[in-house]
């Protein structure tokens, strides 16, 4: 019931592709911080990966063919900083050209920057970056939706420490408030801020209850377990039920590269040759371990 | 309807508001109208297209997001509230959500200036400043209250963001005759024609300002003033043709705070075009956070009521070259 529909022409990925996918999108994460000039969010960007991947690859019904497809689902990254993410997960759907993103991004004019710009970049849905405005905007795209008897849905993507900003849980009751049940929101629960780890300063927990209690369907995954990922994507409610899902996803800030993990050091930084082969190492042998 | 009110008549341009959403609805299926709980005036509306009324409740800035997310897609949504809130609450989510993609969604709401009795929390006294320092961004200031219909009207055809700015806009003055002026969003208007100063200034005091200008005629004066209804983009051509033909006498008189609104916009294009003044008066709101009082005793005690504007166009219109 809840499994989307896929744009005509198109076959599902297999949990093990779908590592696979997850797996070349880190690779080239890496491959951009060690060659970038500048520092990348590479540590949201980690914890984010297997959500992009489940997301661009088999949970959405996107069309890089025809971006203002009516029928497309809709994305907003409210987590905008992981934005070179998004770019990469996008250009492996078939939107872009990673190269056209690692020659370019972060400089003069390129599309391709920080935090993402839908006008300097269609194919964006929507402009983010200041964080706690993604889930309002994704709420209005679902009135919109509703407004015209469409039946896709919107997804947005939250990192946790975002959802400090009060304008989320303003945004979690205008969606219960207006039973929109086509919201999907993922929160990139990675458990730490930009300075300290996230229970350190502010008590998220009881963290699902939350969102519970502002009247939404709530699925707690291993945001890394792309088996669980999946699962959640094929047991999401109809896009005209009544009741908006997040799916908390517990994550690793870092994930794949040992040195990164959990380590305030990696919100952001750039690698440079050498790490990026220790990098590499590092995320070549989680990878062994975890499909041999 | 609204059209058959005259000159001097008063007029609630909450329900010219209210009137004219419920007619563009009709001929404009993607409109939509939001609101934080300030809803009374949209009632028309909300009755008639209950599935494109949005009440969030008190909640500003989820409404102007969600303004921003049915804008991303294809829809022209209006957000109606009271300013001091929507202006300063919603601040950064009008910049960066509705700017910065530049999306067709207006702005609109009550408690511009020092009115309404509200005390500091509920006078919008720096929105302006705020909004003309946004990219993108369209200002307006209405005082006749017709002309909140028609530039409504206008602004469905508008790209981008637009910030209309009312006073109460329960009881105000007819201003103008429909079909008087040629009213466009860009251009201001000539309220009364004179040739020895210029009075700029933009919504209800447009109302004083004209009788000021009426009375110092008894006095043997003779006092353009103009309308300066949208501030960003100023009408610079306007004000430089004012300058040539009053004798480079201004005065502005505004509902905000002196520096930063109409009076400031008006001194950039002085500056940037070297234009030639003889004198430059601003009145409008100090830096203070103003106490309670009804509006006209608020301007008196504040330096922009109407004798304060008397005074102030005599003093430039006196004043040697």
């Amino acid at each position: 019931m809840g499994q989307p529909t896929l744009i005509a022409g198109e076959t599902r990925h297999t949990v093990a592709e779908l590592e696979e996918l997850a797996f070349e999108l880190r690779s080239k994460l890496l491959h951009l911080c060690g060659t970038y000039e500048g520092a990348v969010h590479i540590g949201g960007d980690l914890s984010v990966a297997d959500i992009l991947t489940v997301l661009y690859q088999y949970g959405m019904n996107v069309d890089p063919t025809n971006i203002a497809n009516p029928a497309r689902d809709r994305f907003v990254l409210s987590k905008g900083h992981a934005a070179v993410c998004m770019y990469i997960a996008m250009a492996m759907r078939g939107f872009f050209s990673y190269e056209g993103i690692v020659e370019t991004y972060g400089q003069l004019d390129s599309a391709y920057g920080m935090h993402p710009c839908k006008v300097q970049l269609p194919g964006v849905e929507c402009s983010t970056g200041s964080l706690g405005h993604g889930l309002p905007i994704a709420v209005g795209m679902a009135l919109s939706a509703r407004g015209r008897g469409d039946t896709h849905r919107v997804f947005c993507v939250l990192g946790d420490g975002e959802t400090g900003e009060g304008s989320v849980w303003e945004a979690a009751m205008a969606a219960r408030s207006n039973e929109l049940g086509n919201i999907v929101a993922f929160v990139d629960r990675n458990r730490q801020l930009m300075t300290s780890f996230a229970e350190e300063r502010v008590a998220f927990e009881p963290y699902p209850d939350k969102w519970a209690a502002f009247g939404w369907n709530v699925v707690m995954v291993d945001g890394h377990d792309m088996g669980q990922l999946v699962a959640a994507v094929d047991a999401l409610p109809a896009s005209d039920s009544k009741r908006p899902t997040v799916i908390i996803c517990e994550t690793i800030k870092g994930k794949g590269v040992d040195f990164m993990e959990k380590n305030l050091a990696w919100h952001a930084g750039r690698l440079g040759a050498a790490d990026l082969e220790k990098a590499m190492t590092a995320l070549n042998s989680t990878r062994k371990k975890e499909t041999v | 309807m609204a059209e058959t009110f005259t000159f001097g008549e008063m007029l609630s341009a909450r329900s010219v508001i209210g009137t004219t959403l419920a007619e563009l609805g009709e001929t404009h299926d993607n409109l939509w109208v939001l609101t934080p709980d300030i809803g009374a005036t949209l009632v028309e509306f909300r009755d008639k297209y209950p599935e494109r009324f949005v009440d969030v409740g008190l909640a500003e800035q989820v409404c102007v997001g969600i303004a921003s997310g049915l804008a991303y897609d294809g829809n022209i949504p209006v957000v109606s509230g009271m300013l001091p809130f929507l202006s300063m609450r919603a601040l950064e989510q009008i910049r960066s959500d509705i700017c910065y993609p530049n999306l067709p969604v207006k702005i609109i709401g009550t408690h511009g200036g020092l009115v309404g009795n509200g005390g500091s929390t509920h006078y919008a006294v720096e929105d302006l400043a705020l909004m003309c320092a946004l990219t993108n961004m369209t200002v307006t200031s209405i005082g006749d209250p017709l002309m909140v219909g028609e530039v409504l009207r206008q602004s469905m055809a508008m790209p981008g963001p637009l910030y209309i700015r009312l006073a109460v806009g329960k009881s105000d003055k007819v201003l103008y005759e429909p079909g008087q002026h040629d009213i466009r969003i860009g251009k201001g208007i000539v309220a009364r024609q004179g040739t020895d100063a210029t009075i700029f200034t933009h919504g209800t005091v447009v109302a004083q300002a004209l009788e000021a200008a009426e009375e110092l005629a008894v006095e043997g004066f003779n006092v353009r003033v103009i309308d300066m209804f949208t501030l960003k983009p100023i009408d610079a051509d306007l004000v430089a043709q004012c300058a040539e033909e009053t004798g480079g006498r201004f005065v502005i008189v505004e509902d905000h705070l002196a520096y930063g609104g109409l009076a400031s916009r008006v001194a950039d294009v002085v500056a940037d075009r070297g234009l030639h003044l003889t004198a430059f008066e601003r009145l409008g709101i100090p830096q203070v956070f103003a106490g309670f009082g009804e509006d006209e005793q608020l301007r008196d005690k504040y330096g922009y009521g109407l004798e304060a504007t008397k005074a102030a166009t005599r003093r430039v219109i006196a004043a040697t070259a």
